[in-house]
């Protein structure tokens, strides 16, 4: 009843990397697939550098590149994780252009890639995009498309 | 009470490490913190414990606090072992 008075925010994700969008439950590794970290989607990447998908704050840069994580202004806490098994690369392959405590806005170029490389030294180039804090969140996720970086919406988050 | 670990797992506390830890604590009621370089975080945040980048040959402690805080301990204590990220020390 209350909650017809709030207006309920929407946040919208958007694609962080140009590719194809898929269901998390064929990304081949359970941790993903089984949404053990979270809700959300996958993207096999076809080029160019890994985009903000919102605005936020940048709270986790791994040490070996391969993964990033944002909180939005809402709560909402975001991680990019680019291919798999990649943390075994050491950083190679990655190049990061923020660090933790950074604001980002949608769009901004977060971490260039040498997919080539990563294709022929990870497991998979499949990049999880989890919102790792979805217990407390609605997730309404797109239809499977073709995606831009920083304009196509692959899901929408609002508070429960 | 608490427990401190020696991280084994030679990528360090990465995804798939942090993702077995908080889902072993997440079922519990009892709050609870990882401690690493004087840094503590919940637990049972995933982003939070990855942004720790607990590297191997780390020592950790972990406290946790409430009704279950036993239960909970012994829970995280056995993922830790069996899933071959540390040692008790």
């Amino acid at each position: 009843m209350l909650s017809r008075f709030f207006n309920k925010r929407k946040l919208q994700i958007l694609a962080p990397v140009k590719g194809e969008m898929l269901p998390l439950e064929q990304v081949p590794d359970p941790v993903f697939s089984e949404k053990m970290m979270g809700d959300g989607v996958a993207i096999m990447p076809e080029d160019g550098g890994i985009h903000s998908p919102i605005e936020g704050t940048v709270i986790l840069v791994a040490d070996t590149k391969h993964a990033i994580g944002i909180r939005a202004n809402d709560g909402t806490e975001l991680l990019i994780h680019i291919g798999l098994e990649t943390v075994s690369l050491h950083g190679k392959g990655f190049e990061t252009l923020v660090e933790t405590g950074d604001s980002v806005s949608i769009g901004q170029l977060l971490i260039e890639v040498d997919w080539k490389f990563v294709k022929e030294n990870a497991t998979s180039i499949i990049t999880p995009i989890i919102i790792t804090n979805s217990a407390e969140k609605q997730i309404q996720l797109e239809p499977i498309k073709k995606c831009n970086p920083g304009e196509t919406v692959l899901m929408t988050v609002t508070p429960k | 009470m608490e427990k401190s670990f020696k991280i084994t797992a030679s990528e360090g506390i990465h995804a798939r490490p942090a993702t077995l830890l908080v889902s072993s604590a997440t079922p519990y009621k009892a709050d609870v913190q990882l401690t690493y370089n004087n840094k503590s975080v919940n637990l049972k945040s995933i982003m939070g414990v990855m942004a720790q980048g607990i590297p191997a040959g780390a020592v950790v402690t972990i406290s946790a606090e409430g009704p279950d805080e036993a239960e909970l301990l012994n829970k995280v204590e056995e993922v830790i072992v069996t899933q071959g990220l540390g040692e008790k020390c």
